[in-house]
């Protein structure tokens, strides 16, 4: 395999996201809107009701401004590129290529993501003068935070990946792919911390892969998961990410063979 | 009056055209209207999972909240349904698209509101859906006054909704990229909304009612019809949420010309 050369896949992407400039500003702005939003919801709840769940107002504040953080990260699609080129039939071209697509993808994704990771810096100093951001509960925790977050990464980019590669039975596939995404959304602890699911609904939702990529590490960070739980949440995840990338690459020769034969 | 009646005629032949589309296109229709309901669901999912671990926020409870939420999506589908080709209007002028429409004998914001398209108001229909569900939860008593107030916020909002989408619009003869401005004033709309405007800080509490007033949209009509003479220490006076088709009809007539101010001044540079 070529290292160097998804090493430079992921470099130009890198400097290619630098050149959309307002984008940055929209995202950035977007966030600053929404730890607003967030913090005056949660602040008013908090009053009215008292503490939840055992979890501290500041603890959920975290965690939910961290989500949307970690989200500029994960709301990175390299793989809606796949789509672009099946729709337009360039894909068979690709084929030709000697590189591995779903490689060149990833390469990409981490590329776009790196430079997300610096469009962090600024919006963190920014929400830090709307909400107070707890540290990490403890070193460990800030570990585990670390090591979930790359796996909750992995994850989110072999499901961006399989429901881009769905395009090569079907093209009108934007509005499912949204659909995906709504419910990715709501069942991976983005939006409400999935602690907070009532009763046997919180069992459920926590043992669905969705809870990878978000409720897992940020759980871990607050400490709302602590000691050997860490490591048993990671290995779940580990798990997850295995099953993910096996049926990932499965359905991505299924359809593969189908446009060599097909074209052949 | 001849004039009127061929623009009717002509809409309705705009509209049979749209029903066309859809019986052409099924399959798109019902992936579409699954993902309204998806969207809807998750957006509904999101409060019922905070309202009921945490009762109540600021006095509203889940059920209030919910008719708050079903409110704006009625008054903002039926917007979306009637004037949703506005959005493409600053993509029109960027690919010199719009130009068409000044050559032809018809107002161009006519033109621009019936392009035909795969334009269907499934959206309407679940929030319509979703508005039902949300008055019983409530037990919203029903009378002509509450008729009234439903309808004025709905026409009201939808005016709101499409006269601040047509000033944004209208900013793109003079503004090439607009995206984070229109970004912000989504976000304003959409996810401001969703909760009592009691919450928010009085900044916010001013734009959110003089400034973009989306609180005309749900929460002022919301307070009359739930009976909330207080929100959160203040004091509301129910008749504000009477006001709704009035403060739409200002919006849209500020927007319509400042539109036309826009158009004039395309016309004038485009030569």
């Amino acid at each position: 395999m070529n290292f160097s050369a998804y090493l430079e896949f992921a470099k130009r992407a890198f400097a290619r996201e630098g050149t959309y400039r307002t984008e940055v500003f929209t995202s950035i702005g977007s966030i600053v809107l929404r730890v607003y939003l967030l913090m005056v919801v949660w602040t008013a709840l908090y009053r009215d009701n008292g503490m939840q769940r055992g979890v501290p107002l500041h603890a959920t504040l975290t965690y939910l401004t961290l989500a949307l953080l970690i989200g500029l990260i994960y709301n990175v699609n390299g793989a809606y590129l796949v789509r672009e080129r099946i729709r337009e039939g360039e894909i068979a071209i690709d084929f030709m290529r000697p590189i591995s697509i779903p490689l060149y993808v990833f390469s990409d994704t981490l590329g776009q993501s790196a430079f997300a990771f610096f469009e962090i810096v600024p919006a963190l100093a920014l929400s830090l003068f709307i909400v107070h951001i707890d540290p990490a509960a403890s070193p460990l925790a800030l570990v585990g935070f670390a090591a979930s977050l790359a796996f909750g990464f992995i994850i989110n980019f072999f499901l961006d990946m399989i429901m881009a590669t769905i395009t090569f039975w079907t093209m009108e596939i934007y509005g499912i792919q949204l659909m995906a995404q709504f419910i990715t959304t709501l069942l991976s602890g983005a939006l409400v911390p999935l602690y907070f699911f009532p009763g046997i609904w919180e069992k459920i939702v926590v043992a669905l892969p969705f809870a990878a990529i978000y409720n897992a590490p940020l759980s871990i960070y607050i400490g709302r998961v602590q000691g050997p739980d860490i490591l048993r949440t990671i290995a779940g995840q580990a798990v997850w990410a295995l099953l993910f990338m096996a049926f990932s690459t499965v359905l991505w020769r299924i359809g593969e063979r189908r446009v060599v034969i097909q074209g052949g | 009056m001849a004039e009127l009646a061929a623009h009717w005629r002509n809409y309705a032949e705009y509209w049979r055209l749209n029903f066309l589309t859809l019986v052409e296109y099924k399959a798109n229709f019902f992936i579409w209207l699954a993902f309204t309901v998806v969207y809807v669901g998750s957006s509904v999912t999101t409060l019922w999972v905070i309202l009921s671990q945490f009762r109540s926020l600021n006095g509203w409870d889940l059920t209030q909240v919910f008719f708050l939420y079903a409110l704006f999506y009625l008054a903002h589908t039926f917007s979306n349904t009637l004037f949703f080709s506005v959005g493409n209007v600053p993509y029109q002028i960027r690919e010199g698209q719009f130009d068409r429409f000044l050559v032809r004998p018809l107002n161009p914001l006519y033109q621009v509101l019936t392009q035909p398209g795969q334009n269907w108001p499934d959206d309407l229909f679940v929030a319509l859906i979703v508005f039902g569900f949300a008055q019983w939860l409530v037990h919203l008593h029903w009378s002509l006054a509450s008729v009234a107030l439903i309808a004025g916020a709905m026409t009201g909002g939808a005016l709101i909704d499409f006269g601040i989408q047509l000033a944004i619009a209208t900013l793109a003869f003079w503004v090439i990229r607009l995206d984070t401005l229109r970004w912000v004033v989504m976000s304003l709309e959409n996810d401001f909304t969703r909760y009592p405007l009691s919450i928010y800080h009085r900044a916010v509490r001013i734009v959110l009612s003089y400034v973009l007033p989306f609180a005309f949209m749900n929460y002022f009509p919301a307070t009359t019809l739930l009976h909330k003479t207080s929100d959160g220490g203040y004091a509301v006076n129910p008749a504000i949420g009477w006001l709704s088709p009035l403060v739409g009809l200002a919006w849209f007539l500020a927007a319509y010309a400042f539109w036309t101010r826009g158009v004039n001044r395309y016309q004038g540079t485009g030569s």
